[in-house]
Order: structure tokens, then C-alpha cells, then sequence
């Protein structure tokens, strides 16, 4: 029996919430991204929190929130402690991402589900892999290896190979077949045949455009409101899918020489331009390769001005310009504020890129038709002053004095405890002679010891904490030749040396912008102050799809390609998730599965299979054909065992029964036809039959439409009178097959 | 024991009886070997062939500075696999892409590749050669580019079975190590390497797994390298006291790799010296001027430090370090530190200050790295009296040379843990001079004397060969598989081969486990007959032993059923047709019945009574055994009647004995017996009737 594998959503099943899913690989828990929305709703986190001690490893696919955005909180209050696999990319940039949520959330509320600290622990644990790099687990995933393939949709994106035993279970959602400006499609059609693939059904109803007349009229659509002195609001994610946008303006802007002005505002802006800079190699060739021929970085943006502060926009002066901001839900960030001031004027135009996520402004605005106006929440962070201020300083002293009182008291009692140990050792004087050649900085660190030293006699009342004078004598040892010396103390410390010159790197490259980090690291007293207020939707509403995800009809012809032999459905709305269930039952594979949130389904494939060796009597008779990448050949053998008791394969010992022989091949009547045209017969379609010559009729019977699991064999039935033609035509078609 | 290891796909079966040839792995230096310069190393195992790097020789030039490419068939190969860009590891390229047979498919690493073109091209320019010698001109490297394929670190790429990837090597920015597996022997190729972590790069990883084949640089032998500190410290000491003296100070450097490194050291001083402030720094190339927006942007082949200094600025963008165009702009009045290319002043823009400078006492010299013989460089280490100026003359040399080895290969401490921890059982050492190479020999074998390890140093062109007897394992899946069988019973089925992977499976689950796909083929042919069915009938049987008649469900016409395998049905007065599944045997009887068709219509009038023919059992024999003799002879030559009616074969003064009753054959020699077991078997296939039951 293969490999047992079990796959438990714990979010994001027949719906559009954020992705969670649990897959066990013979007992071996993997947790496949672990994604949050917008509203940080805890209650959705819920399936995760009852499995989440028992998980063994997370791999993340993207780097938004969608797919990555609880990480920190499970990792805080979750128990979650497993080590996390991810990419470059989605290690770096969702990293930025969720600064900048949880800096746009600390703006307006009293935001305590985590803190950056708690970011910046739970990014430290990421594993960074490169795409296609095979990553053997150890432990008790021993035999699992993991792969992250390239997926689309956003920088680093992920489609997850995990292999043991030879099958493989394949994670891919959100992936994107188009090659973009800055992204290679992905590369899921390459794999053929998976024990198991669990895709999304997000897209399965949509259809897109083109891709060359979506981005003209998306520029169309800038450009209008531009040339009527408005403003455009493009409320984007933090570091995904605005770097398309930013490529496409960009590009547009230098071939048309424009000066309207382009503002990228989110609180990581300039980190997430720079980190982009830095991670060619993960982007599409055409990108790479420009760089390599004239060392043109794609993002040197020369049109685009990053801002990491509102107030920076405010002083620029009015007129038409674009502003991209976070975030794309307009629930919270700087896209929030900039809508509710822009919202009342007909002129300005708000174009969203992407679908809004469930239940926020961005989705309530998107729906059709768009509601005259909206309620909104605004909230500002406002320093604490008069008495409000006076009462948290007060807080602020009294919790101080409390500390303090509390730390001198465990002091006291530490410094009892090392008395009472100390005090049976008796002699005091015994110092470790190596302690007394240390670095200065050494001796610093050994400073605390040696107040706990003791006179002979003396017994120092217990509070305090330094008798006398930290005095201690250099005791040398001597032997026959004389002082005893440690050769250590005559190398020169390298390490010492190395932290000297090398600035120490901390712990993880935390790195905001000025602007943020003041905001940050801001002490003073503030407090978030909330009103309500209805906005008029005037302004222009357009909702584009750059989403980057593959549309409906490529996901179909995509899995058909694949053809899993077991397929798992999830993250789409329920009709989404039916619908593409129904098309794929016909076309792809008999096994679906849409398994509700916390329904455990076991995909096992029921595959057999065993391992034999082939002996070299049998090899050297074997002849092989080659097919594509395949070669293949009939043996007849006879079982036997090997040294190391293994089952190998022997020649038989009396002559092979004969067997039925086997055609192999595929044959496309299209490409028949031209062979057979090639070739100088005559040939035409009719009825659905291939009329070869005068007489002969090649047909090819059964449900051709029927591919991958089900696709039996082919049935190809060739008529005709006898006559010389026959046969002819009878050898071209042979001659596409290869007979075993 | 004989036996072939890898059937090829050529239909002419290779001779069992002499080659293990696919068991054999050949490693053969084109050049590095027992040399340091022109890297480039030939690998061949089970018909798949790599070359690893593809160097020139910077002391010659024109064609002698290239690798022994005619010792190989550069059509042959799969892969190349360049490790880094220096000279010697990559200069050779655009030759071997552009002006040989090579059709292969050729990786580097990102960083590798965007430096490549640029060095390349300044190669091209910088180099005097007549045009008549040089190598490939500024259209080659371009068309190059086109063919060059990238890789990142760790990924792992599979072309033509053979399977490769790469490891951090720390040598230079993009410098890498490749571990190729070709059917589970894994060769790991070192080029350059250095496993200290310095101020910008990384130290060459670990391998996970170890390697069966270690070919490993040993270019610093057996010597041991000073601390990077106190390296870096003497080398800013010397600095500072030459400018403080007034004197200059030049860096003869190759323009990319070491030079950034010293440029960072540099920078980083200067920033901590603030009396040196109005000292310039040039660096005067071009070439690595144009590199620093790679160098800027490659962040990630870098280390943790130069990552953690990239959040706040970039560490490449120099804050007391000027570039110098050529040495006209240099208006060299008082102290200054200039790092030039070339880096063994042979000539250019440092062999030009080295002319100005050199007799003056106050000035000093510092090479920073490795200097290939034959160059100045090496020569002025020595300390002569007199130097040979470009112009011919000679001058006293008065400067201060100082040797401060920067050079990022590893010293003979790393070398040996790094194999130590790695154990492989075959190393190789290249890319050495040979008695540097000898004594690391030397010291390797001692260290390594408590096992079996194996350490060759090969010279240019020697091939190296291992035999490698690897075990084909194969699944066996699907419907083939559901009971396992126990030992003794048959296994019938297809044998699936991809890359080096084995799968056995049942036809019908071929589409299932593979994208191939098997079919049916039914033909149906119709002939006109006009006569009685039962003529048909009456010869069929005499000819086939099983023909069943009945009528046809549908229309109710008479059939027959030949052979169980052809059904004949008459279609109507004047037709009949036949119907079977495709299948070289059907395809036969069904022949046989056309034929026989077609004459019972010419011959219609004609009643044939055939007396039916007494069978000779005896005289039957008799013709089969000569047949069976006369096509032995065919295939064997020697063939004579032994006693007990057993045939005699002799090939080549080896005998074997064939009993023709029971097939038995007696061979001292294990392949012959073989083959003439496999040959006797089909031709009893062949001059026997098709049994009944064949399907």
C-alpha cells in the first residue's frame, strides 16, 4: 500500500476565507499555509488552535496575508512551535507585509493580537528555499522531501511538491500559467500524474481578457481621469501585486513621457522597492535578462516616488496624480483615509485590483451596483494631553515602581540563594585561574561573580550584596617547569576580534523606514480616537482584474493536463467549488474531494507496489525503445531473491509465453493526417472519420474528451477494401505506434 | 562477471561478452590538471556526459590558452556546468558555444552570468592578440548569452537523466559547486572554493549527502593561510604607513572578485581613520565599475552581514573609493592607494604604474592574491634586484613588495576537514601546480590511511576511470503489483524506463503511471467473393486447427472464427470481410486468409480434393533440425553435430554444447550460453507453428 495521506482544511473551504489546511503524511503533520484575513478575526482561527501543538512543519505559498498572516499570532498564542518553510521572497516581503499591517491597525485601535516582536519571532523560524531545491525532512518526517516550485500570482510564490516513497502530493493554489512583467508562469504543468493535488476553485468562474487589451484599458482608464485633473486611488496589497502595477505604470510613463506624478504609499514602501531590487533571480527572464545585458534594474523606478507617510502626500500639491496604497480592503491603512477624503469628488476615480476580500469596504464597494454612500469608521491615534496624560504617567510610575520593587526583591532573594551555596564551599579563594586572563570585556561579564566573594570568617550580612572591595589574588600554579600557562592565552582571539570588526548583524534585518520607526518606537502617550462618519461615493468606481491568478478555463485545461490521480478542492465560493467539482469529476479524474472545515479525508492512493531488482542476466537482453523521454520494453521474468533479500528479477529459465502484443503510442488524427498528407495520400475529415485515399476510413471510437484518469485505451479502427492502398496506409499507422 | 550494464537505444545490441563499459565512469582533466589555469574537466557515466568549467590558460594566449577540447567530442556532451566567472573557469565559453559541435545545454549561477558578459567583453578588448589568434570576438559572447541557462543555489535541474544542483562555494560572488547525479553515483566538482566566511561572501557549504567523487581544487596545496584579521590587519598597516610616509601604494588586482573585498576593507578603515580622509582611493577599472550595479544587486548570493548592512545602505556604494578611468586622469601628486587590473602585471594599467613607480623606495606593491607563474607578479614576490620595464629597460626595483594572500581558495586546514567530514571514497585533485599537488597528495593519503579512499591526481588528457556497479531497482505498481509474488513465479509486464527510474507495470496501466498511452487497432477489410461461404469454410479448416462458426447477431450473416483470433463474416453475395484486432500475428493469419480467399475465387470452378497429406513425424523433425542448423550457422559460424544429437557451437575458442530437445545449453561460458539459449529459443518461435493459446 502507498503512502498514507490525509488532508484536514482548517480554513478556506467553500468560501473565500483565508487558507489553512492541515496534510498529514503518514502521521507526519504538515500545515499548508497559515492565512488570516483583513479583520484579524480570531474566530476563524479556531480549527487551527485545536491542532495546532501537533503540527510538524508549515510551508507558506505567498506572501499576503490570505496565506501567511496568522503566523505570528499562532506561533504567540497558539502553541504553534513547528519549524516554517518558505521562500526568499515570501520570508522577506511577507515579513513587510505584516509590518505594514500591523502598523496601519496600530493607527486606528488598540491592536494587541500581536506585536512586531511577535512578527519578527515567528519569521525567524522560516527555512529559505529556492525554487526547485529538493529539502530532505529529518526526524520524523524522515523520507519526506519537500520542493517549492515556481507558482505566479506573486514574488516567491509557491507551488509545494512533497514527495515520499515516489508519490507525490502537490499544494498549488493561486497559481498564475501567464507569464507577466515580472513573474515566469507557473511551472504546474510540468508535473504529470501526482498521487494527489489540492487546488482552489477561486477562479473557476472567471473569465479574463486578454492581457494586452486588459492592461490597455486599465491605462485607458487612469489616463481619462488623469486628463480631466483627477485623481486615481489604486488600494493595493503591500508587496504582491503592486509590483506589476508599479512595472506597468512605469514602463507606460517612460514610453510616453508623462509627469503626472505616481505616489507608492504604504509604511514599507521604500524597504519593499529595495528588497524587489535585490531579488532578480526570482523573477521572469525577461527581467533577468535585461538586467544581464545592460545591467538595467527593472525596479530603478524613475517614475514612481515611494512615501512611507501620509503627510508627505498631503504636501504635494494638488492636482491629478495616482496613488497606490495599502491596503487593498480599504478597511484599514493609508487607503482608507485617502478614499474617505477622495470619495466626494466625480472627478477622482478608485480602481481596485483585485477582488476585495469578504465583508470590507473594498468588496462592499465592488458590488454592482455601488452604493451611493458608505459609513466609515475613522479613527486616529492622538497624543494623550491634560489630564489624560497626567493619569497614564501616573499609571506609567506606579506600574515602574512596581517593577522595581519586585526586581530588588528577586534580586535579594538570588543573592541569598548564591550565599547559602557558596557558604559550604569554605574556600573563596579558589579562583579559576583561566577567569583572570580574559579581555577586559570578559572580566566585565565576570564582574557579578565576583561580589559573591567571601573573606575567610566574614560572613557578610545577607542584604548586602558586595562585602567589601571585589579583591582576588592571582594564584599561579607551578610545576617543574615553572608557571603553568594556558597556550590559549597567547592566541589571538579571532572571534574577539571578528565581533570587533563585524558589527553584529541582530537577529533578524528589521528594517523600517525612518518614518515608521519613529512612530514605533514613539513613546509618547497616545490613544485612538473613533468617529463615524457616511461618505458620499461620487467619485468613479472600476474594478480591474490584476489579480495574476489563472482564470477559470486554464485552471480546467490545466488539470486536465495534470491529471492528479486523487484531486482535493478547496479555498472558492461554494458555487465555485461545485461547479469546477462537476467539471473536473467529467474531465479529470473520478476522485474529488471538497472537504468541509475539520472533515479529515484520507487520499491514500490505493496504489500497490513493490520494489524488485533487476538482475544484469535479464538487463542484457532487454531491448528498448525509445518513446520521448521514455524508453520502454516487455520482460518476462522470473522472480528470485537477492543476497540482501530482495526481490530481483531473473531471465526465465524456459522459453516466454507468449503474450499479447502491445501497442504504444499516441496518435492525434490531426497529426496523422498531416504525416499521411506528408506522405501523399490523399486525406480528408468526414464525419468524423479520417478518409484516407479513395476507400479507407480511419476512425477513432470511444470518449476521446474522456483524458487523464479514466482514458482507457485507444480505440482506432481502420476499414477499407482490400486493396493495395489498404495495406500502405495500414504500415503509416504502425508506423506511429510501437509494437511490444 | 560479464555483463552489460546500460542497453543503449540502438538496436544493435552491444556484445555481453566483453564491455562493462556502462558501468565505467571516466574523469578526464581537459586542462587544470596538474595546472593551475583553463579549468576544465571531462565526466562520462552510462553514456551521459558533463564538462565542468571551461577555462583558458591566462599565460598563453590564442588557441594554446585553451583547454584539450580536441580529446573530446563536443557534440556529445549534455552539460556544462560553469562554476564561476574567472578566466580560468569560464573564458573559454564563447569558443566552445560558438565554434565547436557542442549542442549541449549550458548553467551558471545569476550573479555568474551577468559578471560573465562583462568580463568577457572586456577580455576581448583588453587582449592584444592579432586577429588572426583570438578566440572569439564581442558577437560570440552575446550569441553566448542566448544559450547560457541560470540556476540558483540548491536548485535541482534534471536534463537527460542527469541530475545536478549547486552549492554556495564562497570563491567569488556566484562562485558555486555542483554535485551532479547521474543513476545514483553523485560526483561533486569543487572549482574554487574557500570555506572562511569574509567580508561579503558566504564559505562554501557542506553537502548534505556525500559524493562517491570528490573532484577538488588544490591550488594552495599544502600551505595554511593566516587569519583573515591578521591578514587584513597587516595589509592596512602596510597601507598606512606607506601614505603616511608619502609614499604609493598599488594594488595589482584582478578587477572583480578579491578587489571588492578589498575595496570593502578598504572603505571601512578609512571610515574609522579619519586622518587618512584626504588620502584618495582609486580603483582604476572600468570593468568593475560597470560589475558594481551586479554586485549591488545580488544581495542574496551574499552573506547574513552584507544582507543586515543592505537594510540600511548599500554596502557596495563606497563612500571614500573613486573609480579612475585610465591613467591619464591619474594626476598623481602625493600619497594615494590605487588598485589596478591586471592582477600578475602583465600588462595594462597596474604594469603601467608599476613602471612609474617601482624605483622608488617609499612606494610599496601589495599583492593581494594568488599569482599564476609566468607573470611579474610572481616574479617580483622573489624579490629581484632589477626589473624588465614594458618598454624593454630595466630598472631597479626599490618598492616594497608585500605578499598578503586574500585569495579566496581553501588552505590545506579546510581542504582536509572538508573532505573529512565529507568521506568521500574517490578524491581527484585538479587545479593545482604539481608539486603543490603531489604534497597535498601526500598529506591526504596520510591522513586518510585508515580507509580506503583513492586520490589521483590526474594531468591534462589522463583519464581516470571507476567502475561503478550501481543495482537497477525498479517498481513494480498498479495491477502488476496487487499480490506480491514469492520466488519462483513469473513477472510478465513493461519494463518503463525514465531517466535512470525503472517501473514495471501492466499494459493497461501504462497511460495510468506514465503519459504514454497504449491502443487497439481494429481492422476490418472487406474482399470480394462471390462463391459459397462454405468453400471458405472447408479450406480454412484444413488449414488452421480452430475455425468455430456461428451467425452474427446483428445480421444474422454466417461467420467463422480463425484462430480465435480473425473472424470472417460474409457480408453479403459478393463479399466477404474480415475483422481482427491488430497484432503481428493476427496480422499474419489474417494474410493467409486473404490469400487463401482470393484463390478459392480464381480457382472457383476447381474442386480441390487434397488427399490429405500423411504427416511424417519423422521427416518433420528432420527438416526442423536443419533449419534449425542451417540458421545456427548463420548466427554462430562453428556449429557442428556433437554426440547425442547435441550441436556444438564454437565462437572464438569458447565452446558450448545445445541440446535440441530440451533447449538445454552447456557453456563453460556464461554469455555464450546466454545467447545461444536467446537465439535458440526464437528460432524454435520461429519454425514451429503458432500455438493456439499464443494470445
Amino acid at each position: 500500500m502507498g503512502t498514507s495521506v490525509q488532508v484536514t482544511p482548517l480554513c478556506g473551504v467553500y468560501n473565500e476565507d483565508p487558507l489553512s489546511y492541515l496534510v498529514s503524511i503518514d502521521g507526519f503533520n504538515l500545515l499548508i499555509d497559515c492565512g488570516w484575513n483583513d479583520h484579524f478575526d480570531t474566530s476563524i482561527l479556531h480549527p487551527l488552535s485545536r491542532v495546532a501543538t501537533t503540527i510538524d512543519a508549515v510551508l507558506l505559498s505567498h506572501l499576503d496575508t490570505l496565506h501567511l498572516g496568522a503566523l505570528p499570532y499562532a506561533m504567540k498564542h497558539l502553541g504553534l512551535s513547528a519549524p516554517v518553510y518558505a521562500t526568499e521572497p515570501v520570508f522577506r516581503l511577507g515579513l513587510l507585509t505584516m509590518y505594514d499591517h500591523y502598523l496601519s491597525r496600530k493607527q486606528i485601535s488598540e491592536f494587541d493580537l500581536f506585536t512586531l516582536d511577535d512578527i519578527d519571532s515567528a519569521f525567524q523560524n522560516i527555512t529559505r528555499l529556492t525554487y526547485s531545491q529538493n529539502y530532505h525532512m529529518t526526524g520524523k518526517g524522515e523520507g519526506i522531501v519537500i520542493a517549492p516550485h515556481v507558482a505566479g500570482h506573486l514574488l516567491g510564490g509557491t507551488v509545494w511538491k512533497i514527495t515520499k516513497d515516489g508519490e507525490d502530493v502537490i499544494y498549488a493554489v493561486d497559481f498564475n500559467h501567464r507569464k507577466e512583467r515580472h513573474l515566469n508562469g507557473t511551472v504546474l504543468e510540468s508535473f504529470v500524474r501526482p498521487a494527489v493535488l489540492i487546488t482552489d476553485a477561486y477562479n473557476s468562474l472567471n473569465n479574463q481578457p486578454s492581457r494586452r487589451q486588459r492592461d490597455q484599458e486599465f491605462l485607458d482608464a487612469v489616463m481619462k481621469t488623469l486628463r480631466a485633473d483627477g485623481k486615481v486611488l489604486l488600494p493595493v496589497d503591500t508587496a504582491g501585486r503592486i509590483l506589476e502595477l508599479i512595472l506597468i505604470l512605469e514602463q507606460y510613463w517612460a514610453q510616453h513621457h508623462l509627469t503626472y506624478p505616481i505616489f507608492f504609499l504604504t509604511y514599507v514602501s521604500s524597504s519593499t522597492i529595495d528588497y524587489a531590487k535585490s531579488f532578480l533571480e526570482w523573477m521572469s527572464d525577461s527581467i533577468a535578462k535585461s538586467f544581464e545585458h545592460t545591467r538595467d534594474n527593472a525596479f530603478l523606478l524613475k517614475h514612481v516616488t515611494l512615501l512611507i507617510n501620509k503627510s508627505e502626500l498631503d504636501n504635494v500639491p494638488d492636482g491629478p496624480k495616482i496613488v497606490l496604497a495599502s491596503m487593498a480592503s480599504l478597511e484599514a491603512g493609508f487607503s482608507h483615509d485617502i478614499f474617505v477624503e477622495w470619495a466626494a469628488d466625480a472627478k477622482n476615480l478608485v480602481l481596485f485590483t483585485e477582488r476585495g476580500q469578504f465583508a470590507t469596504l473594498a468588496r462592499m464597494l465592488q458590488s454592482d451596483p455601488p452604493p451611493k454612500a458608505v459609513k466609515v469608521t475613522m479613527s486616529k491615534r492622538v497624543p494623550l494631553v491634560g489630564e489624560e496624560l497626567i493619569a497614564y504617567e501616573e499609571e506609567q510610575n506606579r506600574m515602574k515602581k512596581e517593577e522595581a520593587l519586585k526586581a530588588t526583591l528577586i534580586k535579594e532573594e538570588e543573592s541569598k540563594a548564591t550565599i547559602k551555596a557558596e557558604l559550604p564551599v569554605g574556600d573563596a579563594m579558589v579562583i579559576d585561574a583561566g577567569t583572570t586572563h580574559t579581555s577586559s570585556d570578559a572580566a566585565v561579564m565576570h564582574g557579578d561573580a565576583y561580589r559573591d566573594i567571601l573573606i575567610d570568617g566574614f560572613v557578610p550580612p545577607s542584604s548586602s550584596a558586595a562585602p567589601m572591595f571585589p579583591f582576588y589574588d592571582k594564584s599561579s600554579e607551578w610545576d617543574d617547569f615553572g608557571e603553568i600557562i594556558n597556550p590559549d592565552d597567547y592566541v589571538i582571539k579571532d572571534e574577539d576580534m571578528d565581533q570587533a570588526f563585524m558589527p553584529v548583524g541582530g537577529d533578524i534585518d528589521a528594517k523600517f523606514d525612518e518614518g515608521s520607526a519613529s512612530l514605533m518606537l514613539d513613546t509618547t502617550p497616545s490613544k485612538v480616537v473613533s468617529s463615524e462618519l457616511t461618505v458620499q461615493v461620487k467619485c468613479s468606481l472600476i474594478y480591474m482584474d490584476f489579480e495574476g491568478r489563472s482564470d477559470g478555463r486554464s485552471i480546467k485545461s490545466i488539470l486536465a493536463h495534470v491529471a492528479p490521480l486523487k484531486l482535493v478542492l478547496v479555498h472558492g465560493s461554494a458555487e465555485a467549488t461545485e461547479h469546477l467539482k462537476q467539471h473536473c469529476v467529467k474531465h479529470v479524474c473520478p476522485h474529488i474531494f471538497a472537504p468541509q472545515i475539520e472533515e479529515t479525508i484520507d487520499v491514500t492512493s490505493d496504489l500497490c507496489a513493490y520494489k524488485v531488482q533487476l538482475s544484469e542476466k535479464l538487463m542484457s537482453n532487454v531491448l528498448f525503445k525509445k518513446l520521448g523521454d521514455y524508453e520502454i520494453a516487455w520482460v518476462d521474468a522470473e522472480v528470485g531473491k537477492t543476497e540482501s533479500d530482495m526481490l530481483s528479477l531473473l531471465p526465465l529459465s524456459n522459453p516466454a509465453p507468449a503474450h499479447k502484443s502491445v501497442l504504444v503510442g499516441d496518435i492525434k488524427m490531426a497529426d496523422f493526417k498531416q504525416f499521411l498528407a506528408s506522405k501523399g495520400v490523399q486525406v480528408e475529415f468526414a464525419g468524423g472519420a479520417l478518409r484516407c485515399g479513395e476507400y479507407v476510413t480511419l476512425r477513432k471510437v470511444g470518449d476521446a474528451s474522456q483524458k487523464g484518469g479514466a482514458a482507457a485505451i485507444q480505440q482506432i479502427v481502420i476499414e477499407g477494401p482490400l486493396s493495395e492502398e489498404y495495406y500502405k496506409i495500414r504500415e503509416y499507422l504502425y508506423s506511429q505506434f510501437y509494437s511490444l | 562477471m560479464a555483463s552489460t550494464g546500460q542497453q543503449t537505444t540502438s538496436l544493435k545490441r552491444r556484445d555481453s561478452l566483453v564491455t562493462r563499459e556502462g558501468d565505467q565512469l571516466i574523469i578526464t582533466p581537459l586542462g587544470a590538471g596538474n595546472e593551475v589555469g583553463r579549468s576544465c574537466v571531462y565526466m562520462s557515466y552510462k553514456g551521459k556526459t558533463v564538462l565542468f568549467d571551461c577555462g583558458i590558460h591566462p599565460a598563453y594566449s590564442g588557441m594554446a590558452a585553451l583547454p584539450y577540447f580536441d580529446e573530446i567530442d563536443p557534440s556529445t556532451i549534455d552539460v556544462l556546468l560553469v562554476t564561476h566567472f574567472h578566466l580560468d573557469h569560464a573564458a573559454s565559453l564563447p569558443y566552445f558555444l560558438e565554434k565547436t559541435t557542442f549542442k549541449g545545454r549550458v548553467f551558471m549561477t545569476h550573479a555568474t552570468k551577468a559578471i560573465y558578459k562583462l568580463l568577457l567583453s572586456d577580455y576581448v578588448k583588453v587582449s592584444k592578440v592579432s586577429v588572426e589568434d583570438m578566440l572569439f570576438d564581442e558577437q560570440d559572447i552575446l550569441r553566448s548569452m542566448d544559450k547560457i541557462e541560470v540556476i540558483d543555489f540548491h536548485q535541482t535541474l534534471e536534463v537527460n537523466g542527469i541530475r545536478f544542483w549547486c552549492y554556495t562555494a564562497g570563491h567569488v560572488l556566484g562562485a558555486a559547486m555542483f554535485m551532479v547525479d547521474i543513476a545514483g553515483v553523485r560526483v561533486l566538482y569543487t572549482g574554487d572554493y574557500s570555506r572562511e566566511e569574509d567580508r561579503h561572501l558566504r564559505a562554501a557549504e557542506l553537502p548534505q549527502f556525500s559524493p562517491d567523487i570528490c573532484i577538488i581544487e588544490s591550488t594552495y596545496g599544502v600551505q595554511l593561510h593566516q587569519p583573515r584579521l591578521i591578514r587584513e590587519k597587516r595589509f592596512t598597516d602596510v597601507i598606512h604607513s606607506t601614505v603616511a610616509q608619502g609614499g604609493r601604494v598599488l594594488i595589482p588586482a584582478f578587477a572583480l572578485g578579491r578587489a571588492q573585498e578589498l575595496l570593502l576593507i578598504l572603505d571601512e578603515y578609512w571610515s574609522n581613520h579619519p586622518e587618512l580622509h584626504n588620502i584618495p582611493i582609486y580603483y582604476a577599472s572600468p570593468l568593475a565599475k560597470r560589475c558594481m550595479a551586479v554586485y549591488q544587486t545580488y544581495i542574496n548570493a551574499m552573506n547574513e552581514r552584507i544582507r543586515n548592512q543592505f537594510a540600511n545602505s548599500n554596502p557596495f556604494d563606497f563612500k571614500h573609493i573613486s573609480p579612475l578611468k585610465s591613467i591619464d586622469n591619474f594626476g598623481d601628486v602625493g600619497p594615494s592607494v590605487v588598485m589596478a587590473s591586471p592582477g600578475g602585471l602583465q600588462s595594462g594599467l597596474s604594469r603601467q604604474l608599476f613602471d612609474k613607480w617601482c624605483s622608488d623606495k617609499r612606494n610599496a606593491c601589495v599583492i593581494p592574491g594568488y599569482v599564476v607563474e609566468g607573470t611579474l607578479a610572481k616574479t617580483i614576490i622573489n624579490e629581484p634586484k632589477e626589473v624588465t620595464l614594458m618598454n624593454g629597460l630595466t630598472a631597479p626595483l626599490n618598492m616594497q613588495v608585500h605578499y598578503i594572500s586574500f585569495s579566496a581558495h581553501a588552505d590545506y586546514a579546510q581542504t582536509s576537514t572538508f573532505l573529512k567530514e565529507l568521506m568521500p571514497p574517490n578524491i581527484l585533485l585538479v587545479h593545482g601546480e604539481a608539486n603543490e599537488m603531489g604534497r597535498l597528495k601526500q598529506k591526504l593519503i596520510s591522513l586518510f590511511a585508515d580507509r580506503n579512499t583513492k586520490i589521483i591526481t590526474p594531468k591534462n588528457c589522463q583519464s581516470v576511470e571507476m567502475y561503478f556497479n550501481s543495482e537497477k531497482m525498479a517498481k513494480t505498481i498498479g495491477k502488476l503489483a496487487e499480490k506480491t509474488p514469492e520466488v519462483g513465479e513469473n513477472v510478465s509486464g513493461l519494463l518503463v524506463k525514465k531517466g535512470f527510474s525503472y517501473q514495471i507495470l501492466a499494459p493497461d496501466d501504462l497511460h495510468v503511471f506514465s503519459q504514454l498511452s497504449t491502443a487497439n487497432v481494429t481492422q476490418r477489410i472487406t474482399i470480394p467473393y462471390s462463391g459459397a461461404f462454405g468453400v471458405i469454410k472447408h479450406r480454412l479448416k484444413q488449414i488452421y486447427e480452430s475455425v468455430g462458426s456461428s451467425t452474427d447477431e446483428e445480421s444474422g450473416v454466417p461467420t467463422l472464427r480463425v484462430h480465435d483470433r480473425v473472424t470472417v463474416k460474409q457480408e453479403s453475395e459478393n463479399h466477404i470481410s474480415l475483422h481482427w484486432t491488430a497484432d503481428p500475428i493476427s496480422d499474419m493469419v489474417s494474410d493467409s486468409i486473404v490469400a487463401l480467399v482470393l484463390n478459392a475465387s480464381r480457382e472457383m470452378p476447381k474442386v480441390v480434393v487434397e488427399s490429405e497429406p500423411v504427416v511424417d513425424e519423422a521427416e518433420e523433425e528432420k527438416k526442423a533440425g536443419k533449419i534449425i542448423h542451417a540458421l545456427l550457422v548463420s548466427i554462430f559460424g562453428d556449429v557442428k553435430f556433437g554426440e547425442n544429437g547435441k550441436l556444438v557451437i564454437s565462437v572464438d575458442g569458447k565452446v558450448a554444447q545445445l541440446d535440441k530437445q530440451s533447449g538445454e545449453v552447456d557453456s563453460a561460458n556464461e554469455g555464450l550460453r546466454e545467447r545461444v539459449k536467446t537465439a535458440f529459443r526464437r528460432i524454435q518461435d520461429a519454425v514451429r507453428p503458432i500455438p493456439l493459446s499464443a494470445s
